[in-house]
């Protein structure tokens, strides 16, 4: 199936220059296997979006449809076909 | 019960015996197939209303799951309650544990497989609350099947409390379940998915460590552990990372465990799958290498000028100006909005290379190199310096870029938050963490500071290969003697204020540490409250603040071609740490800290409340040498006759982190030096020019 992914304007530098882009994943995968998948294809997003740990950076927000992952399961959330998984800064400063 | 048939099953042989009753394996003579099957036993089920237990193993029996052992049937008969399940061929998982704990990759693949049979009843509102070792089978092929799901009768309260006090003399069926029982399932509340979450946690560590993470000779020690007591270290063969996986599980406060099973199993494939994710994509697949910055002026820097890298909070910026220091040029910021903690000037072999450390708050902090003097910089698909998969760590700061010998122009290292060290032997194309120091018996008690646990200064000593100094904060100061291989803590006559022991062997928190490459065996250090010498490298301390208005400070500088001389801006106490009284002054001694002189001719002397942080202080290697240094409020200031006087060159600059000063030589060629006093100053001159011959032969 396939997934859309909307990248934020910090990163597509390492899409060239797309605001979305489409990747193949197996049916029934997750957010994280969604992610490799993504990363494969423009591996400039894997360091700035998770952290060696494999974790979501503190300040990358994730959202499958609408809904932020924090609260869905994380990087196990289950992304329905068709989705689009937003990748969004944020709201931070100082 | 051998030979006896209940409803369609006959009874073939006894294999198992639990708590909860005796396990048959039985033949089931409709479908032709063995069973097992579970006659559980009257106290079990005279515990609990036995149509409850009967509803609840009748839910279980619709969980289908690979790593979950199929409920087939369940039944009562006028005397008994039993429960037929599919038949394992296989071991249970508390007979395979050896006393060292299993293998990583075996724990995680057991632990990922366990947490997912856990998700999945989890979603359909299933709990299992005895999950344990001898609840768990793996199969010849290694594939876990957890068992009992829903089987488990709630615990009353009356029964713990009968538990804990009988726990060493009584065959209960719970003796087993007790070192698995979450704090707030001792105290009294119903066990959910998080305490099936715990119970996780504690099987991940006995099946790592090889024990049970809260033990004792009685219930109420075993009780009062889980309750009270930290989760003991596990041994130093675990990786970090699932080292965290178990220490989350097993938080006391249920909701600072992870949420979900899935949580658990997705951090487990990651620590699992961590050799697989850092491999490397082919040079095809790297994608953009520069980021060229269109709009804006950048500097046209001739042979001999003089270059200040100028870190800040929001960027950096890069001033230039020609040899004699007058007027100065800025460009910048370069990397908007990002904190540049660290910069450096590599002029090595030829080179003319800028080094930043860009912290970008949401992605991350990257290594970017110029050789254009910022017309067009690197930014690496991937992050140059990362910690290893299995160390659990991940890189939130580089704070201090260091370049290696000038017989080893191909070295730098790094300094780093979470506190680590890195090196690259290849100009910074690829990095290695130094494991000597990473892995060294003190970490687990060296102490965050204000702004992390950070390495933030790297000193080799330019006489001997194998040696080189850091500096943790706070930690302390670390020194090697065999290339990194094994560190040793240099700390002996520094004072800690914030310690119950004030002369520890480490544990302080040290703000700078300097060397001239004439005198490598003395060393200079500005502690947290504390000036201090060290002529025996770093064997021993003394007191060295003389005639300055505070020993506390961060900066600190040693002039290029004086080995007696160095540089400090001192700051007012610990809890102020602005300039004292509005003074703005930077000190310095010619004596090596027999006394110290303020220099304040053109600095603010009236409401200069003003901080220099460590890495803000530096100066370039012309003679008379330029000081120059960064304030907390935005302010450069530059000094061209080695501090005797000083005029403000930038304000209005974001919060200036560092500060590095160099001069440029192009082409390969040395400036012509002016004429030069001190020997020591000739002696460099010499040196230069060999230094340069060396290089034009590359």
């Amino acid at each position: 199936m396939q997934i859309v992914f909307n990248i934020p304007g910090s990163l597509r530098e390492f899409t060239r220059d797309q605001r979305a882009v489409r990747v193949e994943v197996e049916k029934g995968a997750n957010l994280l296997q969604a992610l490799h998948a993504l990363f494969l294809e423009y591996p400039g997003l894997r360091d700035r979006v998770l952290t060696e740990t494999g974790e979501a950076r503190r300040h990358v927000n994730l959202f499958v449809a609408n809904e932020n992952v924090r609260y869905t399961g994380g990087l196990a959330t289950p992304v329905p076909p068709g989705a689009e998984v937003s990748i969004v800064p944020a709201i931070s400063g100082g | 019960m051998i030979g006896k048939t209940l409803d369609h099953y006959r009874i073939l042989a006894k294999i198992g015996e639990g708590g909860m009753g005796v396990v048959y394996r039985a033949r089931d003579e409709v479908l032709t197939r063995d069973v097992a099957l579970k006659l559980l036993a009257h106290s079990a089920v005279d515990k609990v209303a036995p149509g409850h237990l009967l509803r609840e193993a009748q839910t279980a029996s619709s969980l289908s799951h690979p790593n979950i052992c199929t409920i087939h049937q369940v039944g009562e008969t006028a005397n008994d309650f039993y429960v037929v399940m599919e038949l394992i061929e296989g071991r249970s998982l508390s007979d395979l544990i050896p006393p060292a704990g299993l293998p990583m990759e075996t724990v995680t693949r057991y632990g990922a497989q366990i947490a997912d049979a856990l998700s999945h009843a989890h979603d359909r509102g299933i709990v299992h609350r005895d999950l344990k070792g001898s609840n768990v089978m793996v199969t010849p092929e290694g594939r876990v099947k957890v068992l009992d799901f829903g089987l488990a009768t709630r615990l009353e309260s009356a029964e713990i409390s009968e538990l804990t006090l009988s726990y060493d003399s009584l065959e209960s069926k719970l003796v087993g379940t007790l070192p698995y029982i979450a704090p707030e399932v001792l105290r009294g509340q119903k066990g959910d998915h998080l305490s099936d979450l715990w119970a996780l946690g504690v099987l991940l560590y006995e099946l790592a460590a090889g024990t049970l993470p809260f033990r004792g000779n009685t219930g109420f020690e075993v009780t009062s552990a889980i309750l009270r007591e930290p989760t003991p270290p596990l041994p130093s063969s675990v990786p970090p990372g699932l080292a965290s996986v178990i220490q989350r599980c097993l938080s006391k406060e249920p909701l600072e465990r992870y949420q979900r099973a899935s949580e658990v199993r997705v951090a487990l494939e990651a620590v699992q799958g961590a050799v697989l994710q850092s491999r490397r994509p082919s040079e095809e697949a790297r994608g953009p290498r520069m980021l060229v910055l269109r709009g804006m002026e950048h500097l046209a820097v001739k042979n001999g000028d003089v270059l200040l890298q100028v870190g800040t909070n929001k960027g950096a910026f890069l001033l230039r100006a020609s040899r004699d220091r007058n007027k100065w040029d800025v460009a910048g910021p370069y990397f908007h909005g990002q904190g540049v903690y660290a910069m450096a000037y590599d002029g090595r072999n030829g080179k003319h290379r800028l080094w930043v450390s860009a912290n970008n708050m949401v992605w991350g902090t990257f290594l970017r190199s110029s050789d254009d003097f910022g017309r067009t910089w690197t930014n690496p698909v991937e992050a140059s310096i990362r910690f290893p998969a299995e160390s659990g760590a991940s890189l939130k700061n580089l704070w201090q870029i260091s370049l290696g010998r000038s017989d080893e122009p191909e070295k730098l290292y790094c300094g780093a938050e979470p506190a680590a060290l890195f090196e690259s032997c290849d100009d910074g194309e690829s990095w290695s963490l130094i494991r000597g120091l990473y892995e060294h018996a003190h970490r687990p008690r060296w102490m965050p500071s204000n702004g992390g646990l950070v390495l933030h200064t790297i000193v080799p000593d330019p006489s001997n290969r194998e040696r080189i100094y850091t500096a943790i904060s706070a930690g302390g100061v670390y020194r090697t003697d065999d290339g990194g291989k094994t560190w040793c803590a240099r700390n002996t006559g520094v004072r800690v204020m914030f310690l119950p022991e004030k002369y520890p062997e480490f544990g302080q928190c040290v703000h700078k540490l300097v060397l001239h490459e004439s005198r490598p065996e003395r060393l200079f250090l500005q502690n947290h409250g504390g000036l201090y010498r060290s002529d025996n490298h770093g064997d021993s301390w003394q007191d060295v603040a003389r005639g300055i208005p505070s020993d506390f400070g961060f900066a600190m500088l040693m002039h290029p071609h004086d080995a007696d001389c160095v540089y400090i801006v001192p700051v007012e106490s610990e809890e102020f740490r602005c300039t004292p009284e509005g003074h703005l002054r930077v000190y310095r001694t010619r004596n090596a800290g027999g006394s110290w002189e303020a220099l304040d001719r053109g600095l603010p002397q009236k409401g200069a409340y003003e901080t220099v942080l460590r890495d803000a202080l530096s100066t370039d290697s012309l003679d008379p040498a330029g000081i120059y240094f960064g304030t907390r409020s935005g302010k450069l200031y530059a000094s061209r006759d080695e501090g005797k006087s000083w005029k403000k060159i930038a304000e209005g600059l974001p919060q200036i982190l560092c500060v590095k000063a160099a001069v440029v030589h192009l082409n390969g060629f040395p400036v012509a030096m002016p004429k030069m006093k001190s020997k020591t100053a000739n002696e460099r001159k010499a040196k230069n020019k060999k230094r340069v011959g060396r290089g034009k032969s590359h």
